[in-house]
C-alpha cells in the first residue's frame, strides 16, 4: 500500500490509521461509515440517488457484517419514526434519504430534534418534484432548517465518511440530531478513493452510546409528554443552547478526529487563498472544487481571488464568516437552491450574519446549477467577472437561466 | 456524554416524567374495546362435519400430526377417507379463495390421516362415565358408522346392524378402491370398532330380524340404511340383457371383484356414480366407455376433477343427449338417443333438457350401466313411517314419525349425498339419541353461522402462493389396476400449506397485537396460553384489531360493556 502512496496522498491517508482504500461511491462511503460506527437499528425507505446507500447496507446486515437491526418501511415517514424509537430506546441508529422522501420527513425531523435524539442521517441533495429531477440541488435539505437539525455539506467520498463518524461524536454530546448532506450524483453516484479507518480507532473515537434517559421496562418514565406554557419555552431555549454548544464542539471533535485518525476537513469553513482576497466566493458542496481552480486561475492573472467553502449550515457559522470576509470588498455567494420569493438561502444566511458585523463587504447572491445543471469553470469565471464589476450589491442574480 | 440531562434538578432537555405512569390509567378514555376472541373460520361452516381446520394445521406446523388427526376426530373419526372421497365443500368457501388459490383443505385432512396409520382412535376421547342404554343402528355406512362412533364416545351400548358381510356402505360397495384403498377403509373402521362398537354384518333387518324386534331390546333404534334402489329409465327395452345399474355393477365388482363387462359399455348420468361405474368397467376390461348425459358438461353434478381424471383414462362423453329406447335380440345391441337443448332453468337451478324433436339417432352397446340415481330401499319399515320424496322424514331433532326411532344419511332427508353429510347427521343423531336417552327431550343446535368474512383479513400479512398439486399415478394398462389414483401431498407442501392458510378467526400467537399495543396492554398468559387484554390501560385505539391478521380480535362499543 506505500508504495502506490505518493507522497500526498499519504498525509490524505494516513497508512497508520488506514485499514484499507477502496474505489467507491459517496453512497457507499455512507453505508461504510455507519459499519464503523456499530450502528444498531437502520431503517430508510429507497428513494433515488439515495438508494445505494440502504443496498449497500441491507447487504451488509444480511451477510452479518454489520450486527444491526434493518426495520423495513413504506415510506420516509416511518423510517424517521422507526430510528426516532430505536434512539428513544437509547440505541445508535441511522438512516438515509433524498429529496421528497426528505420532505415526507418533516414532521418527525421536529420530533427527533425536540424529543433530543442523537440520528445520524445521510440526504443525498437532490432537487425536488415537480418537474421530476433526480440531479442535484440543495433545496430539500435546506427547507429543513428550523427542525433544529445539525446540518453538514460534504465536498468528497472521505468527507463523506468521516463526517458520519465525527457526526454521531458530536450528536450524542449535544443530543440533537445531524445530517450529513453529500450531491447528487457528483458524489453519490462518482467513484474516489476512500480510506476506511481501522475498526479499534473509530471505536476509541467513537464510544458506545449509553444515553442518561430512555425508553426502559424497568422504572420506566414517558417521553415527550405535555409541557405546558410555563415550561415549553424553557426547552426551546435548551435545543438553542445545544446548537451554541454544538458550534463550540465542531472543532474540538474535528481535531480528535484528526489526532486519532489523522485527517481534518476543516471546521465551520474552509478558506481557500482568503487572507489577502479582495473578491471572495462563497460555495458549498461539490462546486467548492471547481471554484477552487477558477480562484488559481484568477491568481495567477493577478487578481486576488479567495473562496470560502461553508461547511455546516447549522449552527450557522455567523462568528467565521465575520472573521474571513473582515478584509475582502466584495463577496458573491453561488447557491444550488433558491427561497422562492427571497434568493438563495445561504446568500440571505450569510447577509444576515454580516449585517450586525463591523465589516460589512459588497455582497452578490447568485442561483446556478439547479436541478443538477452543470456548474463549469466557465460558470463560475462569468460569476467572478461579474461580481468584480458590481458596484452595489444585488439579492438574486441568475446564472445561465435560458430566456 | 452530556450531562445537561438531570431529572431532579428538573433539567431534563426534554419533557420526562419523573417516576412511570401507571397511575395514568389510560382505560377510562377508551370508547372502543377490544377482544380477544376466535370466531369460525368459513372452511369450518362449509365442511359439514364442521372440523376445526385451522386449528389442525396450526399442529401440523409444529409437525403435531398426531394432536392434528385428534384434532380432527371429535367431527370425523374417518379423515382418511374423507381426505380422499370427500366432495370438500369446505374448499368452495375457503377465504383463500378470494386472494389467490383455496387452501388444499382436503389434502391436508389426508395427509394427516396418513401420518396417523399406525395410530388408534385415543382412549381419552370416550366418556368414562358408562350408561345402561343400548342403542341399534341399522347400516354401517359413514352415517351409521359417525352415529355408532359419538354414541359410544357417549358411553352408550352400540350395536350396529349391517346386511352385507363387511361394514362400510358405499364406502366399500360404492366407491372403487382405486379412489379409496380398502386398507384406508378398514383401519378406520376397525379403529371405530376398537372402542367398543358391535357390529352384526350379514344381517339385514326387514329380513333376518324385523324392526319391532330392535324397538324391543333397544332404548332407540338409528336408521342409516343409506339410498340402494336405482331408478330406473321406463323406457322400451330395459329389460334386455346387459343393462342393469351401475351401483349394482359396482357392487358385485366390490364385494365379489368380479362383474360381468361388456366390450363396448354406455354409461347413462352425469353424478359421481356414473363417472365411478364408468371409470371401474374400463378397469375390468372394456375396450370402449361412453358416458350419456342429458344436460351439458358444466351442468354435471360429479365433481370436475373426477371428471378430468374419466376424461384423461379414456371415457368418452356424450353431452346434451338422453336414450329414449334400447334395442336388441335378447341383449342390448344400440341405444336409442335423442339430442336435448337446455331451456329455462328448473328447481335445482340447473337448465333443463328439452329433447329436440326428430334429433333420435342410435349407437352401439353391448352393455348399458344405468346411473341416474338412488332412493332407499325402505321396505323393512312397512310402510309405518311418514316420507318425503321417498326419504324418512326428520324432526328438528333427526327424529322420524316414531318416537324412539331416529335416521341419519341418505336414508332421511336433510342434506344427503356425500360421505360428509352422512357423517355430519350421524353425529347430530348420535347427540340426538344422547340428549333423549338422558331427558327424554331434544333440543339441538341450529345452524352454523357463516364464518369470518374475507375482507376481514389483513393482506398486508401475506403473499401469494400457489396452491399444491396433488400427485397422481395413471397407469399404463388400466385394466385390472385398482391402485390408487391420487397420491395426495408432500410433507414439504402440507407444511407450506398450513402456513398459507389465513386461520381465519382462529389466533396463531404470532404476536402482533402485543408488539403492536401502543400502550403495551397486551400479555400473553402463559398457563392459559391466550392473550389478555389489561383494560386498565388500553384506550381503545384499535391498533391491535387492525394488525391482526386473522380477524382473531372483536372491537365493540364501550357502552355495551358498561351498562
Ligand atoms: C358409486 C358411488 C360413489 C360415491 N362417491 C362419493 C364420493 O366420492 N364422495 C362422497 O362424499 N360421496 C360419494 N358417494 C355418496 C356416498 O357414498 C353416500 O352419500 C354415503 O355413503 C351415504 O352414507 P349412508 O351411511 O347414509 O349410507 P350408505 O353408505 O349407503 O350405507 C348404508 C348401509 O346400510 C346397509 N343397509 C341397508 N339396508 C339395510 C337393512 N335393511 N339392514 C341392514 N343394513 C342395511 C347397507 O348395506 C349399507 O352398508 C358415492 C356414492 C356412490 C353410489
Ligand atoms: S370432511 Fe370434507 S368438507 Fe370437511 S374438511 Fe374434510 S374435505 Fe373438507
Ligand atoms: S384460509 Fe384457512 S382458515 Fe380461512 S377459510 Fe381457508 S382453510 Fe379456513
Ligand atoms: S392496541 Fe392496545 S390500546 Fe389499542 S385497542 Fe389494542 S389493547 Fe387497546
Amino acid at each position: 500500500m506505500e508504495q502506490i502512496m505518493n507522497e500526498t496522498m499519504s498525509k490524505y491517508f494516513n497508512p497508520e490509521t488506514t485499514a484499507s482504500i477502496k474505489v467507491m461511491e459517496g453512497t457507499h462511503a455512507a453505508s461504510q461509515a455507519v459499519k464503523l460506527a456499530r450502528v444498531k437499528v437502520i431503517s430508510a425507505y429507497p428513494i433515488t440517488p439515495q438508494t445505494s446507500i440502504v443496498e449497500k447496507l441491507s447487504e451488509l446486515c444480511a451477510s452479518g457484517e454489520i450486527d444491526a437491526e434493518f426495520i423495513k418501511v413504506e415510506s420516509e415517514h416511518s423510517a424517521m419514526a422507526s430510528v426516532v424509537g430505536a434512539e428513544s430506546a437509547g440505541v445508535r441508529s441511522f438512516t438515509a434519504t433524498s429529496s421528497q422522501g426528505l420532505a415526507l420527513m418533516h414532521e418527525i425531523l421536529h420530533w427527533a430534534a425536540g424529543a433530543r435524539l442523537p440520528i445520524v442521517m445521510v440526504n443525498v441533495n437532490r432537487a425536488l418534484a415537480p418537474a421530476w429531477n433526480i440531479w442535484v440541488e440543495q433545496t430539500d435539505s435546506l427547507a429543513q432548517r428550523d427542525t433544529g437539525w445539525i446540518q453538514f455539506y460534504c465536498e468528497s467520498n472521505q468527507e463523506v465518511l468521516d463526517m458520519v463518524l465525527q457526526a454521531y461524536r458530536l450528536a450524542e454530546q449535544v443530543m440533537l440530531p445531524v445530517m450529513i448532506n453529500l450531491d447528487a450524483f457528483f458524489l453519490s453516484h462518482t467513484s474516489e478513493p476512500v480510506a476506511l479507518p481501522k475498526q479499534e480507532l473509530v471505536d476509541q473515537f467513537l464510544p458506545p452510546y449509553n444515553p442518561k434517559y430512555k425508553m426502559e421496562l424497568e422504572g420506566g418514565h414517558a417521553f415527550g409528554g405535555l409541557a405546558m406554557p410555563d415550561s415549553y419555552m424553557e426547552l426551546r431555549y435548551k435545543m438553542q443552547k445545544s446548537m451554541e454548544e454544538a458550534e463550540r464542539l465542531i472543532p474540538i471533535v474535528a481535531e480528535e478526529y484528526d489526532h486519532i485518525i489523522g485527517r481534518h476537513h476543516g471546521t465551520f469553513l474552509e478558506n481557500y487563498r482568503v487572507a489577502d482576497a479582495d473578491y471572495l466566493l462563497m460555495t458549498s458542496g461539490t462546486i467548492s472544487g471547481t471554484s477552487r481552480i477558477v480562484v488559481d486561475s484568477y491568481r495567477e492573472k493577478g487578481i486576488k481571488l479567495g473562496m470560502i467553502k461553508v461547511r455546516t449550515f447549522r449552527p450557522f457559522p455567523t462568528k467565521a464568516i465575520r472573521e474571513a470576509v473582515k478584509n475582502a470588498k466584495k463577496v458573491g455567494v453561488i447557491d444550488r437552491n433558491i427561497s422562492f420569493g427571497q434568493s438563495g438561502i445561504f446568500f440571505s444566511e450569510a447577509k444576515a450574519a454580516l449585517y450586525n458585523a463591523e465589516h460589512r463587504p459588497l455582497m452578490n447572491g447568485y442561483v446556478a446549477g439547479l436541478g443538477g445543471r452543470d456548474v463549469t469553470p466557465e460558470t463560475i469565471s462569468e460569476i467572478v467577472d461579474h461580481l468584480i464589476a458590481s458596484e452595489k450589491g444585488q439579492d438574486l442574480i441568475w446564472i445561465g437561466v435560458k430566456k | 456524554m452530556s450531562d445537561i440531562m438531570d431529572l431532579k434538578n428538573d433539567q431534563t432537555l426534554m419533557a420526562i416524567s419523573t417516576g412511570d405512569m401507571s397511575w395514568n390509567k389510560t382505560g377510562s378514555w377508551r370508547y372502543m374495546r377490544p377482544l380477544y376472541e376466535n370466531k369460525i373460520p368459513p372452511c369450518t361452516v362449509g365442511c359439514p362435519a364442521h372440523e376445526k381446520i385451522p386449528q389442525y394445521f396450526a399442529l401440523v406446523k409444529e409437525k403435531k400430526y398426531k394432536e392434528a388427526w385428534e384434532t380432527i376426530l371429535p367431527d370425523n373419526p374417518m379423515p382418511g377417507v374423507t381426505g380422499r372421497v370427500c366432495y370438500h365443500p369446505c374448499e368452495n368457501v375457503c377465504n383463500r379463495g378470494e386472494y389467490d388459490e383455496t387452501i388444499a383443505i382436503h389434502n391436508m385432512e389426508r395427509f394427516v390421516a396418513d401420518q396417523n396409520l399406525d395410530n388408534h382412535i385415543p382412549e381419552y376421547l370416550v366418556s368414562k362415565e358408562k350408561r345402561e342404554e343400548k342403542v341399534a343402528i341399522i347400516g354401517s355406512g359413514p352415517a351409521g358408522l359417525s352415529a355408532a362412533y359419538q354414541l359410544v364416545r357417549q358411553g352408550f351400548k352400540v350395536t350396529v346392524f349391517e346386511s352385507a358381510n363387511e361394514a362400510g356402505g358405499m364406502l366399500r360397495i360404492g366407491i372403487p378402491s382405486y379412489r379409496l384403498p380398502r386398507e384406508i377403509l378398514d383401519k378406520e373402521i376397525d379403529d371405530i370398532k376398537r372402542l367398543g362398537v358391535e357390529i352384526r354384518a350379514g344381517i339385514t333387518i326387514g329380513k333376518d330380524l324385523p324392526l319391532s324386534n330392535l324397538q324391543k331390546n333397544f332404548d332407540a333404534v338409528l336408521i342409516a340404511v343409506g339410498a340402494y334402489k336405482s331408478w330406473g329409465m321406463q323406457i322400451p327395452g330395459e329389460e334386455l340383457k346387459g343393462i342393469r345399474s351401475g351401483l349394482d355393477y359396482l357392487k358385485q365388482y366390490n364385494l365379489q371383484e368380479q362383474a360381468t363387462t361388456g366390450k363396448n359399455v354406455v354409461v347413462v348420468g352425469g353424478g359421481n356414480t356414473a363417472i365411478d361405474t364408468a371409470r371401474s368397467a374400463l378397469r375390468m376390461g372394456a375396450e370402449k366407455v361412453t358416458i350419456v348425459y342429458r344436460r351439458s358438461r358444466a351442468e354435471m353434478p360429479a365433481v370436475p376433477e373426477e371428471i378430468e381424471d374419466a376424461k384423461k383414462e379414456g371415457v368418452q362423453f356424450v353431452f346434451l343427449a338422453n336414450p329414449i329406447a334400447f334395442h336388441g335380440n335378447g341383449s342390448v345391441q344400440e341405444v336409442e338417443l335423442i339430442k336435448m337443448e337446455l331451456g329455462e332453468p328448473d328447481k335445482s337451478g340447473r337448465r333443463r333438457p328439452n329433447p329436440v324433436k326428430g334429433s333420435e339417432y342410435r349407437i352401439e352397446a353391448d352393455q348399458v350401466l344405468l346411473a341416474i340415481g338412488e332412493v332407499p330401499d325402505l321396505e323393512f319399515t312397512e310402510g309405518q313411517f311418514k316420507l318425503l320424496h321417498d326419504r324418512l322424514n326428520l324432526d328438528n331433532g333427526q327424529m322420524t314419525s316414531q318416537k324412539g326411532i331416529f335416521a341419519c344419511g341418505d336414508a332421511a332427508n336433510g342434506p344427503i349425498g356425500t360421505v360428509v353429510d352422512a357423517i355430519a347427521t350421524g353425529h347430530r343423531a348420535a347427540t340426538a339419541i344422547g340428549q333423549y336417552l338422558r331427558n327424554g327431550k331434544v333440543a339441538l343446535n341450529g345452524k352454523m353461522e357463516s364464518g369470518v368474512p374475507f375482507d376481514t383479513i389483513n393482506l398486508d400479512y401475506f403473499v401469494n402462493e400457489p396452491r399444491p398439486k396433488e400427485q397422481q399415478h395413471h397407469p399404463e394398462t388400466l385394466k385390472e389396476n385398482f391402485e390408487e389414483v391420487n397420491l395426495g401431498i408432500t410433507i414439504e407442501d402440507a407444511l407450506n400449506e398450513a402456513n398459507r392458510c389465513f386461520s381465519c378467526g382462529t389466533c396463531t400467537y404470532c404476536d402482533n397485537c402485543l408488539i403492536f399495543c401502543p400502550d403495551v396492554a397486551i400479555h400473553l398468559d402463559p398457563v392459559k396460553h391466550e392473550y389478555i387484554i389489561d383494560y386498565d390501560y388500553c384506550k381503545g385505539c384499535g391498533v391491535c384489531v387492525h394488525e391482526c391478521p386473522r380477524n382473531a380480535m372483536a372491537f365493540e362499543e364501550e357502552l355495551k360493556w358498561n351498562k
